[in-house]
């Protein structure tokens, strides 16, 4: 007990760029996501076919490479980020991925009548969207937006690849040195303890949104 | 609700910004490809050393889960052999060091696209190595050992005889396992290793018995072997693994810095700093 409050302090520490990359990606991830999905029923063919080829991209190679590709990668051709901004710019653009795909299965699921009933009362097709169309997908995606919400608070242990100290490498770190496994074990608690936040928070803005039923 | 003119601008419009955008990255990695095959795997040309005297600032790369050559205390300050060494070495240059934690299979890559100016965390000189970066004197000399529990009395290597050995996965032990089989490899369970990818798990398995034998440098042996309840429950065995030899990994471009660390080392080997440093870390 004495030795998992000594290496407390630098968990905690490993937990901040966790949470730093967390919120940034959340925070970034979904409007991005929005966008992407109402690309995806564009009526150019062109951007859908980029759209897809992105989607493609995102969700078919690991997470890991591409966080390799954006950080070394990009430096490569000239194009270099410190190391944070890399790692968020990597969660961000490949959560939009999936979140584009839970917000498109979202939209499909708005009857046509929703629109036509809109456009009959004089709703223009902003005010359609947002009022009318967004707030009801909202309330659909919430279950499979939390779960990739969950994915990403374990993701976020990739970030050691580009060398920056999370609370797994926090973790490692103390493991090798003290030649225990104690520190996963406290490293795992404090993973338990984000999911339970987490999730109690999705299921409150589940009940919430429930009022409209 | 679209007209088919519109449909037909937008479409181009968007085709030519993408294709744009494609062309733009292929000049910028065909102009890559051609800079590294000029220098050889290096990004920049130029000796940086004149930029780390000026700035009086130098960035080494090193894996801080990497006992006990660099890694941190309880406090996350970052302690160790070659931290201690390197701090030291750069204070008498007047250069302060700035430490920058990296995963240790990217370490070239960092080191070659300019992250990091040197890599000096316990970096074995091998020859795949050596056509990458340019190494310093060798500073530090450590053998591959065996590391066993007493009671399975396995005291020459000739001992693994259908036994299970444990190593790092990708360390030096690894390379020299496979490159001299007559060493240790043609003795132990079909001829295979397990590999981990740090110490201390392969530690743990060998202390629940499903391993006979670890593979393992000898500077982190007797640190494990020290840090484990029971030091005396552990034999270590010395066998004939060649010597491997540790230096400091730079640019090939950056000879200005390597002979200035290259003096230094040698100073600090003639008047007994170095010794002093040792047997901080590896006192036996």
């Amino acid at each position: 007990m004495n030795y998992l409050m000594e290496i407390l302090p630098s968990l905690l520490a490993g937990l901040k760029m966790t949470l730093g990359v967390f919120f940034l990606t959340i925070i970034g991830s979904v409007p991005l996501g929005i966008i992407v999905s109402l690309g995806m029923k564009s009526p150019y063919f062109t951007i859908r076919w980029i759209i897809n080829g992105y989607i493609w991209i995102m969700r078919g190679t690991p997470l890991l490479l591409q966080l390799i590709f954006v950080y070394y990668g990009l430096g490569m051709i000239g194009i270099t980020f410190p190391r944070f901004e890399a790692a968020v710019i990597a969660f961000i653009i490949n959560y939009a991925a999936y979140l584009a795909e839970i917000f498109r299965g979202g939209l499909q699921s708005m009857p046509r009548g929703q629109y036509d009933a809109a456009k009959v009362l004089g709703f223009n097709k902003f005010q359609t969207f947002f009022k009318i169309i967004l707030p009801q997908v909202i309330k659909i995606i919430v279950p499979s937006f939390g779960n990739e919400v969950i994915n990403l608070v374990k993701d976020t242990s990739l970030v050691y690849v580009i060398g920056l100290g999370d609370i797994l490498r926090a973790g490692n770190i103390a493991a090798s040195r003290d030649v225990t496994l104690l520190p996963y074990l406290l490293v795992g608690l404090i993973y338990l303890l984000m999911t339970a936040i987490v999730t109690v928070a999705l299921r409150r803005s589940e009940k919430r949104l429930n009022i409209w039923r | 609700m679209v007209t088919k003119k519109k449909k037909i601008i937008v479409n181009t419009i968007v085709a030519l910004i993408f294709f744009a955008l494609i062309g733009w990255v292929a000049i910028g990695l065909n102009e890559n490809s051609k800079k590294t095959s000029q220098n050889n795997q290096t990004t920049s040309q130029v000796d940086e050393w004149n930029r780390i005297k000026k700035t009086k600032q130098i960035t080494i790369g090193l894996d801080d889960t990497f006992v006990p050559m660099g890694f941190r205390d309880k406090n996350g300050k970052l302690i160790g052999f070659d931290v201690d060494l390197a701090n030291a070495v750069f204070k008498t240059m007047g250069i302060t060091v700035k430490w920058q934690p990296i995963d240790w299979s990217m370490k070239e890559t960092e080191l070659n696209t300019g992250n990091i100016d040197a890599i000096w965390n316990g970096y074995t000189k091998t020859a795949a190595r050596e056509k990458q970066v340019a190494f310093s004197e060798t500073y530090h000399n450590a053998t591959q050992v065996l590391v066993t529990l007493k009671k399975n009395n396995i005291n020459h290597f000739t001992d693994m005889k259908d036994k299970v050995l444990g190593d790092q996965t990708a360390s030096s032990g690894d390379e020299g396992f496979s490159k001299y089989p007559k060493v240790l490899k043609q003795y132990v369970k079909d001829q295979k290793v397990v590999g981990y990818d740090t110490f201390d798990k392969a530690f743990n398995d060998l202390n629940a018995g499903r391993i006979d034998g670890l593979l393992i440098d000898e500077d982190y042996a007797r640190y494990y072997v020290a840090h484990q309840p029971n030091p005396k429950n552990y034999t270590i065995t010395v066998g004939d693994f060649p010597v491997d030899q540790t230096g400091v990994g730079f640019r090939k471009s950056d000879n200005g810095l390597r002979r200035a660390v290259n003096k230094t080392l040698a100073a600090f080997k003639a008047d007994g700093r170095m010794n002093e440093i040792e047997d901080k870390w590896f006192s036996k």
